[in-house]
Formats: structure tokens, C-alpha cells, sequence
């Protein structure tokens, strides 16, 4: 049997259907986790886009199910598309689904908000299902394992993994593009090469993000299979995999073919989407003190942030997994130069490598905008984590040596599991303790979350905060009171409203003055907004505050009372 | 072999991370012990002192669980320490405050997690006269001058407070002198702006309108040695740099003693005037806002 062929076994073994019902348990506990935290999480401000957006494509697609050629008609697109046109359709389209079926329909979800946040869901799930599978193919069962659980058990990961965005999404569908070049290449499958295809259409229609994943693969091509491509080109024939034929060509359509905001006009359409997004606003950032709002922007900033929000046993499993992969390049390099072949489809390491390194490398431009916190680059962390899945593996594999040696009779496994658990205690202490706080959880790299905000480090954005505070407004606001709302965006604000998290008489404005009590998100740009509320209510002592691990995060002020609390 | 062994190490690392973590969660103080330290920083605290809390971003926690009457609004949105002989420094995870930095401690006790020390001003002064303290009309009356011209601008109690939230101007407060025929944004009151760390700076707002000086006449102001103030516009507004600058000129008696520039992105900027001849009188001062931009200073006589 050849090497290929007794590859290709291996894979199918592992990789089985007994591997995709544990890569589907992992799917279905982390949506059911996801599922019952979220009722503490308030809306971010981009989720109140989505969900006015998603409200306008449920009503196209209940259109295209009643009146489909009505609904493919330029008028029913454009007042239904419109909405949102600055991102891609394909996760709001399941946010709409999910809203409209699962809540309106259906009615298996109470909740608007958690009906939209499942759509985001359910990528989170697929991650897990997805890491464990090419971990699981790549290695072993336990580095795919061990790869989705600290996937999972990322603070950050966590808080994204509920909402109604983007962020996951196209981590997801980054990794499962990457994956089905992957498998075409090791199993030279014309299968897995149209699957390529139609995953990076997919994630096309996620995010932008996906603009950079050709780059990735095709840079994979390049170093892995340069002697063939070389040869291919002196006699005039082009030795690309077809895996990256099949992006360019069924990718493009895939994207035009699932959303229909670009089925007219389609040059102008497109050319706006990309342009918004080369010329986005630079947003207010604060990095060790300094707030940014304009270039040049801090290079260390992706570094030290991932640094300081990763779990620590994390990225030090990443660097014994890569470490590991660095070492099986050099042998391999060096059984080359002695004739003898250790053949590496797939070339899974460099593959992870190179999805990492791309993730990142806009921020090595001082021009690019740093507003998004970790989530912009967390395209990174499932590759972050396949090698850290694989360092874990390389020492489980050292320390049952030393057990065997020491201790005869140990089972393997138990060491194994022993083990597991240890490594993944802190990353779990701190998801579980991070939550509904996810954007102010700061690892004890960094002292924790009062050590970042000693160091100066952003303790939130997107208003999100709010959801730690209804508690207090629903008890303390009256009839006839109202409350300034700050960085909740109007539809987040609505959301929790409908939601039935605040009741129906606290009502929300958009004016300082104008409120009986107040809210402030707390960021170093928007102090200015604070000091505003305690001219207006003649103030400065918040009549409560919502605080993490002692650091205050959201305010509540309240108009002509003063004194402590 | 070695190697073998060198792998422990990651399990050893991920409980010192677990260790780390909980030791992290609960470094800071919490709200109760907030709360329970305000007895001991109410038997320290006397009135003309300034409570200051390190680290400053743990203020909130402070000015939620103390109150105005320990942290007005006033003392909270200083101009600087300058004024003040002594501070109560209320310090968590052993923090040290950098306003305070050289200030003596007289006294230091203890409240759960925190310490309460006594702290005096190496260089203490006598505020003869706040200005801002003083824009009412029993202290002080506002005119904007065109020319030769001059209009009238009267006090109410009662103006509608304003606010324009993220970007926006200060809140408006409801005791201003307002202008006739003039825009909102064109009177004269204390409001509070961010500097340029975006601390709060209680000030003056003094906009003129286009090609007028506002002018705010504050009435037989006893004087120390100087007039030492600051000037800002708002640090949001100002920090791009691109706007125009403004400047306020300082009268005693009608006679102009210096004047100030505050170009746009200077942030929050120090002034000092000497009064010279004037210095230890009692006197009219005038100081003419002129410039089209966000106008805000405050002042006293030291």
C-alpha cells in the first residue's frame, strides 16, 4: 500500500462517523452552554443593526416562499436588501430564519434576541465540531479534542460565540474553507476541492475577513507544491491545486448567488461594499492609556491583546504544538537533503501557520483600524488552537512516558484525562468567571481585569453592559421615569424591551438631559459623556455601578439624588 | 529524558494560571468594602481637602459608596491639586496617587483592603478668590461686546439644561448667563469638559459669538499675587488640532494685566498673570473671551 493510500486510511478511520457524532456532541453541548447563559447578556450595538436587518430579510423570505417572483424582483430585493448593505448576507439571513421560524413561528424560542443569537450559535458549535474533526484527522483524537475545548474555553470566544455578529461566523467558515483545501489536497479529491469552493463563497458572504483567505492558501500552495507548479509552468501548463480554481470560479458565485443586494447594479453594489470597508471610520481605541482614534495605529496591539486575553496554558500548549511542527519541518528538510522522503500531505502545520500569520498581518500596518478589540483577528484562534490541540499531545505523549516508566499499570488514559483536566482548569475557571463581563476578562498575564485597567487596557465596547444593569433598572425606575440609554444602540435598547428583560416602564432616550437616571459605558473617549451627566443631574456619584471583579464597568446615575449608596 | 520531564511543566504552569486567576479576581476591593471604608475616610476628612482615590480608575467605586458629601462634584472635577493644603488618599491594591506625588504622608490608617493617608501639600496656598465659584449675578455680570457695542447678558436659574452626548458640547447647565438674540451655545456658566487624559475639568464656559468678545466682569474680587487658571475647549473637540484658537485677556479695574492663547489641541493649559501694583487689592475682573470656538476656563487669585 502507498504512503498516500495508507494516509488516506488513517484519515478515514479517524475521522469516521463515530469522530463526527464527538465532533456533534461538542457542537451541541457548547450551543446548549451558549443557550442557557445567554439570558445575562445584553445586546452590543452591532446586534441591533442585525436585527433591524434581519426583521427586513425574514420579510423577503417569507416573500420567496409565497411569491417567489415577486420576491426575485428588483423592487422586493432592494426594499428588503437594502437594509445593512455594508456586510455580506449569509449570517443574517440565518439570524432572519432563525428570528422568524424559531421565535415567530415555531415559537421554540421565548426570546427575539436569543431566536437571532442562535443563528450566531450554531458557527460556534460548528468551530468545536470542525477543530475536533481536522485536530482529530491531523493528530489524534485528543489533540482534536483538546484543540475544540480550548477553542471553546477562550473568554473571548465565549462572549462572541452568543451574538448575533459576525466574528464567529467567519472564523468558522474560515477554518472549514481551509479544511476542505485541506482534504483535497491530501486525498486529491475533486470532492473536496468544489466543497472549497462553495466554503470560501460561504465565507465571502460572512465577512470580509474572507478577502485575505485566498492569499492564505494560495501562499500554501506555493511552498508546498512549488516543484510541481515550476515544472508545470516551463512546459506552459498551470499545476495549481484545483481546490483554488474551484474558490475562484464557484466561490464568486456562490457569494453573488446568496445575496441578492448585489443581483442589480452589481458593479456599483460590490464597489460600495468595498470601499466601505478600505475606508472605514477610525473608531476610538484606548491601548496602554492612550486612547487611538486616527493612524498611526499601535503595531503590538494584536499581540499584546491576544497575549493578555488568551488563556496562558493556551498559548503555551500553541507554542509546544508549533514548536513541534517547526521540528518536523527541519527533519523533514533534513531526510531531504540525505534522499530519504517523509512525505507530509497536506501539510497540515504550514497550513495552520500560514491562516494564523495572514489573520494577523493587517495588523502590522499602523493603518489599521484597532476598534474591534481581539474579534477581528479570531480568523487566528482556530489555527491557535489545532496547534495547541497538537502540543498538548506531544506532552501527554512525554508525561505518560515517564508515568509508564515510574508508575506500571497507570492507564494511558487515565493519564491522558488527568491531565486534560489540569490544562483545562484555568481556561475554564476563567470563561466561567468572564461571563456576562466577556470583553473586560483579562488574563492573570496581565493581573487580571484591575490589572488591565491598570495598565490601561479597554474594558468594553459596544455597550453591551447594559444587560448587567436591568436588574437594577426594572427595581429602582418608576412610571414616568426614563433613562438615557448612552452606547446602547436603540435596537439593542428595544431588544431587551421585547425581550422582557426591561420591563415596559423603563424607558430609554438619547439625551443626557433628558432622562430621570442615566447610563455610561465606561471608555477613556467617552468620559466626556459622564461629566455631561453629572452637569445635568448634579452629580458625581452613580447610583450604582456595575463592577468586575472591583473594576466598574457600567454607571447608573440617577437626576437630583446624591449621597452614598 | 530531560525533556520528559520538562513537560510537567505544563501542568504545573496551567495551575499556577488557575492560582493566578483567583488571586486576580479578587485583588481589587469590592463595592461592600468600599462601602465599610467610609466611616474611617469620614474621620479623616476635613472640609477644604480633597479625596483622591489610587488607582484613579477605582474613583467611581469611591465617589458610589462615599457620596457628594465626601467627593462633590467640585473637588471631583478639580482644575488641579494645587489648591489644595491637604489630600485624604484612599488607595486600593497599594496604588499610589501621581497628583500626590512629593505630598507628605501625616497619617495613614487602614480599612479592610484600603489605606487612608493623610497626605499635605508641600506647597500650600491661600485662594484668595474661585472664579468659577462665582458665576451668579450676585459676583458677577456678562456682556458680549461688538465694537463699541456692548449687549447684556442676564442670569436665569432655570435655562434648559442641554446636553449633546458622545462628541457633543458640555451639558448646558440651567444657571447661566444667556444672551439674547444669540445661540444656546453662546453663554457664560460653569460646566465641566474632558482634558486631554479625559479628566474632568470644571470650568467657565465663555463662547462668544463670531467677531465678539464674551465678557464676564466678576465684581471687587479680593486679589492675591496672580490671576492662575487653565483653559481648554473639550478634548474631543479639540484634539484633532485643526480648529481655531481663542484668547482670553484679563482686566483689574480696566486695565488688562495679560492674556492667554489657547490654540486648538493644547488641551487642558495652565496660565498664570501676575497683578503687579494690583496684587493684595480689591478689584473689578474682566476677562474677554474672543474667538470662534469652544470657549471654557477657569481661574482664581492666589
Amino acid at each position: 500500500m502507498s504512503l498516500r493510500a495508507r494516509l488516506s486510511e488513517t484519515m478515514r478511520k479517524k475521522g469516521g462517523v463515530r469522530d463526527h457524532l464527538t465532533g456533534f456532541g461538542l457542537a451541541v453541548s457548547y450551543v446548549a452552554v451558549l443557550l442557557s447563559t445567554v439570558g445575562g447578556l445584553g445586546y452590543a450595538r452591532d446586534e441591533g443593526f442585525y436585527y433591524r436587518a434581519a426583521q427586513s430579510y425574514a420579510g423577503w423570505f417569507e416573500q420567496l416562499f409565497s411569491n417567489p417572483s415577486v420576491a426575485f424582483g428588483r423592487q422586493a430585493v432592494d426594499a428588503a436588501w437594502a437594509a445593512n448593505h455594508e456586510h455580506p448576507a449569509l449570517v443574517k439571513s440565518l439570524f432572519a430564519l432563525s428570528w422568524k421560524y424559531l421565535h415567530q413561528k415555531w415559537h421554540v424560542f421565548a426570546e427575539e434576541g436569543t431566536a437571532l443569537r442562535f443563528g450566531g450559535m450554531i458557527f460556534a458549535g460548528a468551530a468545536l465540531w470542525l477543530l475536533y474533526i481536522w485536530g482529530t484527522r491531523a493528530r489524534s483524537r485528543t489533540a482534536g479534542l483538546m484543540a475544540a475545548l480550548l477553542f471553546a474555553l477562550m473568554p473571548r470566544v465565549f462572549y462572541h460565540s452568543h451574538l448575533d455578529c459576525f466574528d464567529i461566523p467567519i472564523a468558522t467558515t474560515w477554518a472549514l474553507c481551509t479544511y476542505a483545501y485541506w482534504r483535497s489536497l491530501c486525498q486529491k479529491s475533486t470532492w473536496w476541492a468544489i466543497l472549497t469552493g462553495i466554503a470560501f463563497g460561504l465565507a465571502l458572504d460572512t465577512k470580509h475577513n474572507a478577502w485575505f483567505l485566498p492569499m492564505a492558501l494560495l501562499l500554501h500552495a506555493l511552498l508546498t507544491q512549488w516543484r510541481s507548479i515550476w515544472s508545470g509552468l516551463r512546459i506552459g501548463d498551470l499545476r495549481i491545486p484545483i481546490s483554488l480554481l474551484a474558490m475562484a470560479i464557484i466561490g464568486p458565485l456562490t457569494f453573488f448567488a446568496l445575496w441578492p443586494w448585489i443581483w442589480f447594479d452589481t458593479i456599483a453594489r460590490l464597489t460600495a461594499y468595498v470601499q466601505f470597508h478600505l475606508n472605514h471610520d477610525y473608531y476610538n481605541m484606548v491601548f496602554f492609556g492612550v486612547t487611538y482614534w486616527r493612524p498611526p495605529m499601535p503595531r503590538g496591539y494584536a499581540w499584546v491583546m491576544t497575549a493578555a486575553t488568551v488563556p496562558i496554558v493556551t498559548l503555551v500548549l500553541f507554542g509546544v504544538g508549533l514548536w513541534t511542527s517547526i521540528r518536523g519541518w527541519l527533519g523533514r528538510l533534513f531526510a531531504r537533503l540525505r534522499r530519504a522522503t517523509v512525505p507530509d500531505p497536506g501539510s497540515a502545520g504550514l497550513l495552520w501557520l500560514i491562516g494564523i500569520a495572514v489573520a494577523y498581518a493587517p495588523w502590522l500596518s499602523s493603518n489599521t483600524p484597532i476598534f474591534g478589540g481581539t474579534k477581528h483577528w479570531m480568523t487566528a484562534y482556530p489555527f491557535l488552537c489545532l496547534f495547541a490541540g497538537a502540543g498538548f499531545d506531544t506532552v501527554a505523549d512525554r508525561i505518560r512516558a515517564v508515568v509508564r516508566d515510574r508508575k506500571k499499570g497507570m492507564p494511558d488514559a487515565l493519564v491522558t484525562a488527568g491531565l486534560a483536566a489540569v490544562v483545562l482548569s484555568a481556561p475554564l475557571a476563567e470563561t466561567a468567571h468572564s461571563h456576562p463581563w466577556g470583553l473586560s476578562n483579562y488574563t492573570p498575564l496581565v493581573g487580571g481585569a484591575p490589572g488591565a485597567a491598570s495598565l490601561g487596557l479597554n474594558r468594553q465596547f459596544w455597550g453591551f453592559t447594559t444587560g448587567a444593569v436591568t436588574d437594577f433598572l426594572n427595581k429602582n425606575m418608576h412610571h414616568g421615569d426614563s433613562v438615557y440609554i448612552h452606547d446602547t444602540a436603540w435596537d439593542s435598547w428595544e431588544l431587551l424591551r421585547r425581550d422582557g428583560r426591561l420591563f415596559a416602564h423603563v424607558q430609554g432616550v438619547t439625551a443626557p438631559h433628558a432622562g430621570s437616571f442615566a447610563l455610561y459605558h465606561h471608555e477613556e473617549h467617552m468620559e466626556g459623556v459622564e461629566y455631561q451627566i453629572w452637569q445635568a443631574y448634579g452629580t458625581a456619584s452613580p447610583v450604582y455601578i456595575g463592577q468586575y471583579d472591583g473594576v466598574p464597568i457600567i454607571y447608573v446615575y440617577e437626576r437630583h439624588r446624591s449621597g452614598a449608596r | 529524558m530531560k525533556t520528559a520531564w520538562l513537560a510537567f511543566s505544563v501542568p504545573l504552569l496551567a495551575t499556577s494560571e488557575l492560582v493566578a486567576h483567583l488571586f486576580f479576581a479578587h485583588r481589587a476591593p469590592t463595592p461592600d468594602q468600599w462601602a465599610a471604608s467610609k466611616p474611617a475616610v469620614q474621620a479623616a476628612y476635613r472640609p477644604g481637602q480633597a479625596v483622591v482615590i489610587a488607582p484613579y480608575w477605582a474613583e467611581p467605586m469611591a465617589r458610589w459608596k462615599f457620596g457628594d458629601q465626601l467627593m462633590p462634584l467640585r473637588d471631583v472635577a478639580r482644575p488641579d491639586m494645587t489648591r489644595y493644603p491637604e489630600a485624604i488618599e484612599v488607595s486600593a491594591m497599594g496604588a499610589r496617587s501621581p497628583e500626590l506625588e512629593g505630598w507628605p504622608v501625616r497619617s495613614e490608617t487602614k480599612a479592610g483592603p484600603l489605606a487612608i493617608r493623610t497626605r499635605i501639600n508641600p506647597k500650600p496656598v491661600t485662594v484668595t478668590f474661585d472664579f468659577t465659584d462665582h458665576v451668579d449675578p450676585q459676583s458677577a455680570d456678562v456682556r458680549i461686546e461688538r465694537g463699541s457695542s456692548g449687549s447684556a447678558c442676564t442670569h436665569t436659574d432655570s435655562a434648559p439644561l442641554e446636553s449633546g452626548g458622545l462628541g457633543g458640547p458640555p451639558t448646558y447647565p440651567a444657571a447661566r448667563f444667556r444672551c439674547a438674540s444669540e445661540p444656546n451655545y453662546v453663554f457664560v456658566g460653569a460646566t465641566i469638559i474632558e482634558d486631554q487624559d479625559y479628566r474632568p475639568r470644571r470650568c467657565i464656559w465663555s463662547h462668544p459669538p463670531p467677531g465678539a468678545e464674551m465678557v464676564t466682569r466678576f465684581r471687587s474680587v479680593p486679589l492675591g499675587n496672580v490671576v492662575r487658571g487653565h483653559t481648554g475647549m473639550g478634548w474631543l473637540h479639540e484634539r484633532d488640532g485643526t480648529g481655531p484658537s481663542f484668547t482670553i485677556r484679563v482686566f483689574v479695574d480696566g486695565n488688562e494685566v495679560g492674556s492667554t492663547k489657547h490654540w486648538d489641541g493644547d488641551g487642558w493649559k495652565a496660565f498664570e498673570i501676575p497683578l503687579g501694583l494690583a496684587a493684595h487689592t480689591t478689584a473689578d475682573v474682566e476677562f474677554r473671551a474672543a474667538g470662534a470656538n469652544h470657549v471654557c476656563f477657569e481661574a482664581d487669585s492666589r
